[in-house]
């Protein structure tokens, strides 16, 4: 039963609009500024991550609240202020220590819940960011590492509860390994009214050429390509190429059915020659490979060269990947190169008519792994507006898609039918990538 | 077609996407002779990430691109241990020849070719007192012209690089290709490679100044960094008018400098902001920071240098060489409307280093179409500049007067950058 004070009526019901704020201002303006105005504009995030290492996810994230980064020209420093951290994992590398000493205004509780309440017993910040991902977990038989973005997601909730308020939650990569926690995620943020934002940080980075797909153009099939690593891997590319179809004729339709290759059945798939003999089309495959930075070179002596299917099998005997189909009758698949092929993941798609689309998510893999920028950017949106940037529905539908490969996988590369990703949605028309 | 980013910029969504695919059965047009002259092909040399282009195709606009250019002969000056351009030959079926002008005629009587490729950097050439490494890029130049005069008949010439460590020598290409009309074309990768964020100076825009940072030794460079502020600058209202005067300074002088305002330091924040690359704490922790401003610059750069180039409009222009403090190349200009526009040019990393396909892909349109895509001046007054700022350094850090640099030229307004 969903308790009345969480309708959207209610006061309290969650972060205020930017629009309501904005209200809340023209009212400030006429009674004289007020310490609840100030006090207002800038959020109080709360920060729960599993570690806070170099190179981390919650270390490039959070530091990105911290120290501010690199934004269209100039130094920016988000409009938010992370007042409260919770890391489970507190290794010899630990930076959250050094973070909260040169940041006072942020402390680290023991707890998540006191992350939450800052040591009160209600709520007590307008935000939260949930960074599930690195740290030592448990793996299950199929491979998958058990981050415990759900065990975090179901703390917050229960503060949310027994607060009688909510804020807007940001969930770092896939929802979770598992999908009935994923859309018991999904529904309890739907049934509390609050804004879930989630995902990747490859569908708002650069891309080369700086291009989205045309918006409601029709698609006919599509493939991404990268460099592997099950699960953790998988969903960044399942999502980068699903920010691109999403944007197709009629919008999202779900996804009806999985297929997972390896071994024999991946090589056979891969000189197949099309979808309909049991592969996918060559010629995205060659659109995927010919924008990528980082071909491995498939000959002594050459630097850049095109690599032939012998090629591709002598450098990642190992690769795998899963076919989809989706409900209106596009075709996806997405290729990992175990081994070394490719550096960087690109999309390509075939569009009705013939014509191709390409492109490179680029990834700079260097001191600041700026790719989280334009999300963390996405993510102060998130944090100011209480509404996700763009739909939570992608991850939803990407970590089902993710679990449903693992699966088929698992269950000896059988087609699986997917009848739980009868996921809708549509995009904004407005591109989110980075391009400023 | 493929959708690059031009068409999808100028497309207002499916229209463009109609445009039929060429037909496949058309006979393919023959392919342009071509002769590489070069000082060493040795792997990850210049000559092999640019020659290989044209023999084993390359990455262009979503397709693994053929070249239409035939490579028939080549030249090397010197054949170091690692040498490649035996096994080339051998196995793309093409011919060394022992002299430039053989080269150019294959063998034979009259110029043979339908265009020359000029790749002299890397080897082993002497140093001069500016530090400058004399690649004989004017020598090879002079072989190929005295080709082209005695058999009646010119070829296209590309030029990696600076035309020449030596002004006078740059001005004397640039002199010669005009009296024999033939299309030259020369430079850095760094105009045409991607760009993040992909932008341009606004076609015409009125600049107040702009700045340049830039890493690694000189002249290689150096060069680099002024030739890619200068694809930037050309295009401000009036075109390039030349230069007026260059200094170069180093030390703690830089730093007093910006205190100074001779740099903008508003301009060095926004070129720093573009940077993938800090050094110090985000090297120590990843974290992002302020550099421009949070004291850290000097304790980072031990050696720092800053290139003054005055335009003869006016126009202020800097290299900072930031060796210590990042590891990539970022532009920002400051436009007279107010606004900032900033950028970072983007090199892709060895061994693909996929900018010099984005090179070789104009150096193919120049010999196939007869056209250069973009003006040689453009190198020649970055070389120029970069060769006074070197005297202006060995002669004590002293401001020079740079008449003889009034290199005036248009730039093309069309975008030549990314692929």
């Amino acid at each position: 039963m969903i308790p009345s004070r969480f309708d959207a009526k209610s006061p309290n019901a969650s972060f205020p609009t930017r629009r309501a704020f904005l209200k809340g201002l023209a009212a400030a303006a006429v009674l004289g500024p007020s310490a609840w105005a100030a006090e207002r504009r800038r959020p109080k995030i709360a920060a729960l991550t599993t570690i806070y290492h170099k190179y981390s996810h919650s270390q490039h994230i959070i530091d990105r609240f911290l120290e501010g980064y690199g934004w269209e020209g100039g130094h920016y420093r988000p409009a938010v202020d992370v007042v409260s951290l919770y890391v489970e994992q507190v290794g010899d590398n630990d930076l959250s220590r050094e973070r909260a000493r040169r940041h006072p205004g942020m402390k680290i509780y023991p707890a998540i819940a006191e992350a939450l309440t800052l040591g009160g017993s209600n709520l007590a910040v307008d935000g939260v960011l949930l960074i599930g991902e690195h740290g030592k977990y448990p793996v299950n038989e199929k491979g998958q590492m058990l981050y415990p973005r759900y065990e975090y997601f179901q703390q917050i909730v229960e503060v949310y509860r027994r607060s009688g308020r909510a804020a807007p939650v940001f969930n770092d990569k896939h929802l979770s390994w598992n999908w009935d926690f994923a859309k018991k995620m999904y529904d309890t943020a739907k049934e509390l009214g609050f804004g879930l934002m989630a995902g990747s940080s490859l569908p708002v980075t650069w891309r080369q050429p700086s291009i989205d797909l045309p918006f409601g153009v029709r698609v006919e099939e599509a493939m991404g390509i990268w460099n592997g690593g099950m699960d953790g891997g998988d969903i960044h590319v399942i999502e980068a190429m699903q920010s691109i179809l999403e944007r197709r004729r009629g919008g999202e339709t779900g996804v009806r059915a999985v297929e997972a290759f390896r071994g024999e059945r991946f090589w056979q798939a891969m000189t197949a020659g099309s979808w309909k003999a049991g592969g996918w089309d060559p010629r995205l495959l060659e659109a995927a490979l010919s924008r990528s930075n980082q071909l491995s070179p498939a000959k002594p002596t050459y630097s850049n060269v095109f690599p032939s299917l012998d090629d591709l099998r002598r450098l990642a005997p190992n690769s795998y990947a899963y076919r989809f189909e989706y409900a209106d009758g596009l075709k996806a698949s997405i290729v990992q190169f175990e081994g070394s092929v490719v550096g960087d993941c690109n999309v390509a798609a075939r569009l009705k008519g013939g014509d191709y689309f390409s492109v490179l998510f680029y990834l700079p893999y260097y001191s600041m792994r700026n790719f989280f920028s334009p999300q963390v950017h996405h993510i102060e949106t998130l944090f100011q507006t209480g509404k996700s940037p763009y739909p939570v529905e992608r991850t939803l539908l990407t970590t089902g898609m993710t679990a449903a490969g693992i699966e088929s996988l698992y269950q000896q590369q059988h087609r699986l039918e997917t009848p739980h990703l009868a996921i809708r949605y549509r995009p904004a028309r407005q591109s989110t990538f980075w391009r400023t | 077609m493929n959708i690059d980013r031009r068409t999808f910029l100028g497309s207002l969504g499916a229209a463009a996407l109609a445009a039929a695919a060429p037909p496949l059965l058309a006979a393919p047009p023959r392919r342009k002779r071509i002769a590489i002259v070069t000082t060493v092909w040795t792997y990850l040399s210049h000559a092999q990430h640019m020659g290989d282009r044209f023999l084993i195709g390359y990455p262009r606009h979503g397709r693994w691109h053929d070249s239409r250019l035939q490579v028939v002969s080549l030249y090397v000056d010197q054949k170091p241990v690692g040498d490649l351009s035996r096994q080339r030959a051998e196995e793309h079926g093409f011919k060394i020849y022992p002299t430039i002008a053989e080269a150019l005629r294959c063998g034979g009587d009259k110029l043979a070719v339908d265009g020359v490729v000029i790749i002299g950097e890397h080897g082993d050439y002497p140093h001069n007192s500016k530090g400058q490494v004399l690649y004989p890029r004017f020598e090879f130049f002079q072989e190929a012209v005295k080709v082209f005069e005695r058999d009646g008949r010119s070829a296209p010439v590309f030029n990696d690089k600076h035309l020449s460590y030596s002004w006078e020598k740059a001005q004397r290409m640039v002199a010669d290709a005009k009296r024999l009309k033939f299309p030259f074309l020369a430079g850095s990768s760094l105009p045409v490679t991607w760009r993040l964020p992909p932008v341009e100076v606004p076609y015409g825009a009125k600049l107040d100044e702009a700045l340049m940072v830039g890493v690694g030794g000189s002249d290689p460079m150096d060069y680099h960094a002024l030739e890619a502020m200068q694809c930037m600058v050309e295009r401000r209202r009036g075109g390039e008018t030349g230069i007026k005067s260059v200094q170069l300074i180093e030390g703690d002088a830089v730093w007093r400098a910006g205190e100074e305002g001779r740099w903008s330091k508003r301009l060095l924040e926004a070129a720093l902001s573009r940077s993938d690359s800090l050094k110090g704490w985000s090297d120590l922790d990843s974290r992002p920071q302020d550099l421009a401003r949070n004291g850290e610059l000097p304790k980072l750069v031990q050696h720092p240098a800053a290139y003054f180039i005055e335009r003869n409009d006016g126009l202020r222009t800097t290299l900072l060489m930031l060796n210590g403090a990042l590891g990539d190349y970022c532009f920002a200009a400051q436009l007279a409307d107010g606004g900032i526009v900033s950028t970072q040019f983007f090199l892709p990393p060895t061994p693909n280093v996929t900018y010099s396909a984005c090179l070789m892909a104009q150096v193919e349109e120049m010999i196939v179409t007869g056209r250069a895509p973009y003006p040689v001046e453009r190198t020649q007054i970055a070389s120029a500049m970069l060769d006074r700022c070197l005297d202006s350094k060995v002669a004590g850090y002293r401001r020079i007067l740079t008449p003889e640099l009034n290199i005036r030229y248009r730039a093309p307004r069309g975008s030549r950058f990314g692929g």
